[in-house]
């Protein structure tokens, strides 16, 4: 996976022309105009032009060109052989450019042929940045439905885009899936939880016309779309509940998480759901609902160590709000442009820190106030301001608390300043009683973490070089000149940048986003680098069904629902994820959709779906994060041992989204099925298959409890035992019949399970736990409890299909 | 995951099947391959080539977490011997940043207490406190003028391992297996072991895998037969049970596969089949007592302790089975205070199992495709910390440290740079971190300007835009 390849491509770069003005006399510019410049411009201009200067060369004009950079002159004209551009061109040369693959021998001899013949180059290049070209920095147009032959296929505009490629290209699509398949494809994609058995029955034998569309419609209403999807865009706002950093503080934003759940559940349009997380504090007279939107920016790492430079970490802080911005709201590098313009995209390292001005002026309550932080961090573990949910009486009542035991703090430090630095002094002893007191009277109040500004505003300079202490020009808050226009000045807020991105002439926003939410219904986006719309991103696979997803979003009054809709009521949708021979070789990586592709479930959902099959499930949304089971060990490799009790009653059976998510020992089941770290956004999950995801399916406590509850389960439920209860397994499981040879298969294993159990019932009683409810038998139990674990640990059940 | 990779990790899995023999064609998936061979695999620790001939197939790197007094075990300076007890010449102070600022105006030079002498044909100082790794001091080759970039602990951890002071990069680990996958087919590729009375600051953060994929962080190996999380079976899970499940899950998921035809599925059984046989190489690997009683001296290692001696050993183990990257962390080296009292108690831990550890690998043929690193995230002031007397101790010190290396293609019994009279500044040949994870990847057949990943638009390196091999220290 080394990016070999991928050098060829950073090579290939153009996007900086020049126009020639004068040539100098006597000079045949023509070689150069024809053969040369084109190549300087594709190969090397990229990192050899006047800002960048990579190695300290530029080709950018002639005098660059002959002064040569750090390793020396590389061009003597008219003498190829002292020209050692030429061995570095043909790889001769332990430099190698450009790196990859050397250009053909043809184009190297016309280097050599202009060298000789003096590397004539009018030296006057006017370098006119280019107006960008590139397709996703144009406005989406809707483009009208293309034509198709099979139109009895479509169900949804989307299909006509997709049949119409795949016509074109001859293949033809999948067929439908199962209905089986289909209906636990869609609970599993707008709920994160499979259906049950009645619902699946009741869409069998829904054969009035529009039954799937009533389908997507009721999932679309359950108040489970929101924490499906609100957990997909908490991947993107890196939510989690500590700080990072060694001590890895704990922190109250799950407010946060349930915001974002109900304006999912509520279809609050789009644009507002942005506006409110980017600058609900700057709205007028905000409400406590769009401050708790602003922890989107909060969740940024709170890095504080004994000793260290605070400004480096609040900085660190303000950089992640700048690329997570870049990444979420516009699919662009922005990061890229943090120690140098952007070599790709046409961000200027300038644009970068106007950018970063916006989030520069934010209150870092650690940050910016020292005096606060290392008693405050005792009493209250804060490093952000907070959104107190308290009256406001109670809350200056604290106030006066907090500033007493401050005073009483600055009390000791001036008596052991008297005393030079020696601490048995009796008033000491006497005035830490108080504290003692005074800390147990101060009230601990419910909250949430949330943004604010800070006064007076923090002016930003440009970082040279990235660098947090070599300051260059002081810059005003902007935005990027090639996108949309910026229409607030020098005094612009974050609400401004907010009103800029949701503005419809912002030609990236709608394709971002309705492009992650393709990816999540076919397994990758239309554009498949989805945090890249740049020019190094890969291009549309489908470019007018991108546009016209678009479009609609904003049309549709940024309505996500409609676009989930759109999706999940499309034959391109519904097709089957059987792999195809045929298309084996044509498109191997299914780039066309001509079928549906099997996904693993998300690790949050890989509990949740084991939850619901065993009937443990408590489907409660939102409060406070849970701490279901997990190995002991897990807490042991954090520099400050954290406990983690685990929750008991129904908070022990709640939804994997709700798991208390620690930064530095995160719980072992959600990392291990690919749960983001949180410490930057992720756009994106992979979709790892590895043996430690075996082993915690197999062998850990939560997944064990799990089978026992599906065991305890299928028992009460299939009295009659049987085939008729691995049916019924199979119906809770994986939402579909077994087939004779997978119930014959259980049925050996029930049996070789029985067997054995009846021989060494101790091995029951120690499969079962606690002992079995009256009138179940142990052996049974146990049996069933074997089978439930192996029902849990196949492909499928962690899979949509 | 971009388009490339995808590509490339296509080849790897046609590679892994078809040149190495490796992996499902050990397991019981005959009939399934030949039905169907996958194209693209999403086994993350499929061996993969390096991009030049290797000199080293895995690491071992013996971490001592805190900040190692280099002064007092590998850096003789009879200056500063001299020079102690008075107050440090302005100099050396001026303009020159510390952890504990306020504290370090008190301070006073601090010479050596341990006695140096010369070792091996290279003649290379090294204390008494270590007087086994200085029997192997042909075998070694030490830097003298490392320098890291940030004085304290959790951000210069950080940065020792991710080459960058932020949380959040890949671990070094990370980038290997990223890079070449690993060999062992019933262990994870990176593994860390701890010893000592507390994990090493910002845990996990240290052995993450950043913005790789997860597969690739460094999984922690605890003490006692256990070392992975959920490798026990749950109660009444006995070995025959399991196996009539593993048999159970095997037969479905290949009914699944032959009516889906997904090669994720044969992944999974491959998976499924490596996790199994962990329950018992697990243990068996964490078992020392097949070990010789020689070795077990050797070691200073005995069987059920979680020591720094076992862990050395099992670092030994880890890799005989093909484990690519083993980190061995042994903490407390933080001697603010108790210098004389603390460090030989540290040494007295470590001086023998890492001494052990390079002749059990030679001993074994082995040392030559193992690479051993020695160090800490930074070194220890010339200048006194804490009070006078018995409790006197050194403070972080990041313009030169000490860190030593052997094994795969590495020049043995050297001493590479050289620092001023009192130890404080680098006199020659600087050392910085990027360089030797540069060298680091170079031993392992990896360019570290090339082993990239994609992340926000950038490919970003271990090295970042840094690091240059350094070549005195190739064999």
């Amino acid at each position: 996976m080394q990016s070999v390849n991928r050098h060829k491509k950073l090579w290939l770069l153009s996007g900086v022309g020049m126009a020639l003005t004068a040539a100098l006399p006597g000079q045949d510019t023509d070689l150069y105009e024809r053969e040369v410049r084109p190549l300087i411009e594709a190969n090397c201009l990229g990192c050899h032009n006047q800002k960048i200067r990579m190695s300290g060369l530029s080709l950018a004009t002639r005098s660059d060109a002959i002064a040569g950079g750090k390793r020396g002159v590389v061009i003597t004209p008219g003498k190829p052989g002292e020209s050692r551009i030429l061995q570095v061109l043909r790889h001769d040369d332990p430099v190698k450019m450009p790196p990859g693959r050397a250009l053909p021998a043809a184009d190297i001899a016309k280097v050599e042929r202009w060298i000789s013949q003096g590397a004539p180059w009018p030296d006057q290049p006017v370098r006119a940045a280019p107006k960008p070209n590139h397709w996703s920095f144009k406005p989406p147009r809707r483009p009208s439905l293309p034509a198709v032959e099979n139109a009895t296929w479509v169900q949804s505009p989307i299909d006509r885009f997709i049949l119409a490629r795949l016509e074109k290209e001859k293949v033809a699509p999948s067929e439908e899936a199962p209905k089986t398949t289909l209906i636990r494809r869609a609970y599993l994609d707008l709920t994160g939880l499979p259906p049950s058995p009645a619902e699946v029955r009741a869409f069998l034998a829904d054969d009035k016309p529009g039954a799937w569309e009533r389908v997507v419609d009721r999932l679309l209403e359950s108040p489970h779309y929101g924490e499906r999807w609100g957990r997909r865009w908490l991947d993107y706002a890196r939510y989690a509940d500590s700080d990072a950093g060694s001590r890895d503080e704990p922190r109250q934003i799950w407010r946060y998480r349930d915001w974002v759940i109900n304006a999912l559940n509520s279809d609050m349009p789009f644009d507002r759901f942005v506006l409110e997380q980017l600058a609900g504090d700057l709205l007028p007279n905000p409400t406590n609902d769009q401050l708790i939107a602003t922890g989107f920016h909060r969740n940024s790492m709170i890095q504080i160590e004994a000793g260290t430079d605070r400004e480096q970490y609040r900085v660190e802080a303000v950089f992640d709000r700048v690329d997570t911005t870049g990444t979420v709201f516009l699919g662009l590098s922005v990061g890229c442009a943090r120690c140098h313009d952007h070599k790709f995209d046409p961000i200027s390292h300038r644009e970068y820190y106007q950018l970063f001005a916006f989030f520069n002026t934010a209150d870092e309550w650690g940050n910016d106030r020292p005096r606060y932080d290392a008693r405050i961090h005792n009493l209250h573990q804060v490093h952000a301001p907070l959104l107190e949910l308290a009256p406001p009486a109670e809350i200056k009542r604290r106030d006066g608390l907090v500033e007493r035991y401050y005073k009483l703090g600055e009390e000791i430090d001036r008596i052991k300043e008297e005393n030079n630095g020696k601490k048995d002094d009796p008033r000491i002893k006497e005035i830490e009683e108080e504290i003692k007191k005074l800390i147990k009277q101060i009230p601990r109040f419910e909250s949430s973490m949330i943004m604010r500004e800070w006064e007076p505003r923090r002016e930003t300079n440009i970082f040279l070089g990235g660098d947090f202490l070599s300051k260059g020009d002081r810059v005003d808050p902007g935005t990027p000149s090639f996108l949309n226009p910026f229409p607030a000045g020098a005094g612009a807020t974050r609400l401004d940048l907010a009103r800029w991105i949701v503005d419809p002439a912002n030609p990236l926003l709608a394709r971002v986003t309705v492009n992650r939410i393709w990816q999540d219904y076919f397994g990758r986006g239309l554009v498949e680098t989805e945090n890249d719309f740049g020019t190094q991103g890969s291009p549309p696979t489908h470019p007018e069904l991108l546009d016209w997803l678009a479009v609609e979003l904003v049309e549709s009054g940024w309505s996500q629902k409609a676009i989930h809709r759109l999706i999940a009521t499309s034959a391109a949708y519904r097709q089957s994820s059987k792999v195809r021979d045929d298309l084996k070789e044509s498109d191997p990586g299914n780039y066309l959709l001509a079928r549906q592709s099997r996904l693993r479930l998300d690790a949050e959902i890989v509990r949740d779906a084991a939850l619901t099959a065993s009937g443990l499930l408590t489907a409660r949304i939102g409060g406070p994060s849970v701490y279901p089971p997990q190995p002991d060990a897990a807490m042991q490799a954090s520099q400050v041992k954290k406990s983690w009790k685990a929750s008991t009653g129904p908070d022990r059976y709640r939804r994997g989204m709700y798991t208390f998510f620690w930064r530095v020992t995160p719980n072992p089941a959600l990392v291990v099925f690919d749960a983001p770290n949180t410490m930057t956004t992720c756009t994106r999950r992979t979709r790892s298959n590895t043996p430690l995801q075996a082993l915690a399916l197999l062998n850990e406590v939560a997944f064990h409890e799990f089978a026992q509850g599906f065991a305890a389960r299928l028992l009460a439920e299939t009295p009659e035992g049987g085939e008729q209860r691995i049916r019924r397994a199979f119906e809770l499981s994986v939402s579909r019949e077994p087939n004779a040879p997978e119930t014959a298969r259980l049925r050996e294993l029930l049996a070789a399970e029985i067997d054995a159990l009846r021989t060494h019932p101790e091995e029951a009683t120690k499969l079962n736990g606690p002992a079995p409810p009256h009138g179940v038998d142990a052996v049974d139990l146990a049996a069933w409890t074997t089978l439930s674990r192996v029902l849990f640990n196949t492909d499928e059940f962690i899979t949509r299909e | 995951m971009t388009l490339e990779d995808r590509f490339s990790l296509a080849e790897t899995r046609r590679h892994f099947f078809h040149k190495c023999g490796l992996g499902l064609g050990r397991v019981a998936l005959g009939s399934l391959l030949a039905r169907s061979l996958p194209a693209a695999s999403s086994n993350p620790m499929a061996p993969r080539k390096p991009h030049f001939e290797p000199k080293a197939k895995s690491v071992i790197y013996l971490f001592m977490a805190g900040g190692p007094s280099h002064l007092d075990m590998f850096v003789h300076k009879p200056v500063l011997d001299k020079l102690s007890g008075q107050k440090p010449p302005d100099s050396f102070m001026k303009g020159k940043r510390f952890a504990f600022m306020e504290r370090m105006a008190r301070q006073k030079m601090l010479g050596s207490p341990w006695k140096y002498a010369q070792h091996g044909q290279s003649g290379a100082w090294i204390s008494e406190l270590l007087p086994h790794i200085a029997a192997n001091a042909d075998d070694i080759a030490i830097i003298n003028t490392m320098r890291a970039v940030n004085f304290n602990h959790a951000p210069a951890k950080i940065f020792s391992h991710t080459g960058s002071v932020i949380a959040g990069r890949p671990s070094m680990g990370a980038w290997i297996t990223y890079g070449l996958g690993s060999e062992s087919e019933n262990l994870p590729g990176f593994v860390t072991l701890q010893s000592g009375p507390r994990g090493p600051r910002n845990g996990p953060l240290i052995w993450g895998s950043g913005f790789l994929p997860s597969a690739y962080q460094g999984v922690p190996f605890l003490p006692g037969a256990e070392p992975v999380f959920n490798l026990a079976s749950q109660p009444g899970v006995t070995p025959a049970r399991q196996d009539r499940a593993r048999n159970a899950i095997r037969d479905l998921n290949e009914m699944r596969f032959a009516a889906t035809g997904d090669d994720e599925i044969a992944t999974r059984i491959a998976s499924y089949e490596t996790a199994f046989r962990m329950q018992t190489s697990g243990p068996e690997l964490m078992n020392l007592a097949g070990e010789s009683k020689d070795t077990l001296e050797m070691y200073g290692a005995e069987p059920g302790k979680n020591s720094f001696a076992n862990n050395c050993l099992l670092a030994r183990r880890l890799i005989e089975r093909g484990v690519r990257c083993v980190q061995v962390y042994h903490t407390d080296w933080d001697h603010h205070t108790n210098l004389k009292t603390s460090l030989p108690q540290r040494c007295g831990e470590v001086d023998r199992p890492s001494a052990a550890l390079v002749r059990d690998l030679k001993q074994r043929g082995l040392l030559n495709q193992t690479l051993v690193i020695w160090g800490g995230e930074f070194g220890r002031t010339p200048i006194s910390d804490g009070d006078a007397g018995a409790a006197i101790g050194r403070n972080h010190h990041i313009d030169a440290y000490s860190t030593w290396l052997a094994g795969g293609g590495i020049k043995g019994g050297q001493v590479i740079g050289e620092t001023d009279d009192i130890g404080f500044s680098p006199v020659q040949d600087v050392v910085e971190v990027h360089d030797l994870h540069a060298t680091m990847l170079h031993l392992l057949g990896l360019n570290h300007t090339k082993l990239t990943y994609r992340f926000q638009g950038r490919d970003f390196r271990l090295t970042d835009v840094h690091g240059k091999v350094v070549r005195q220290l190739l064999a």
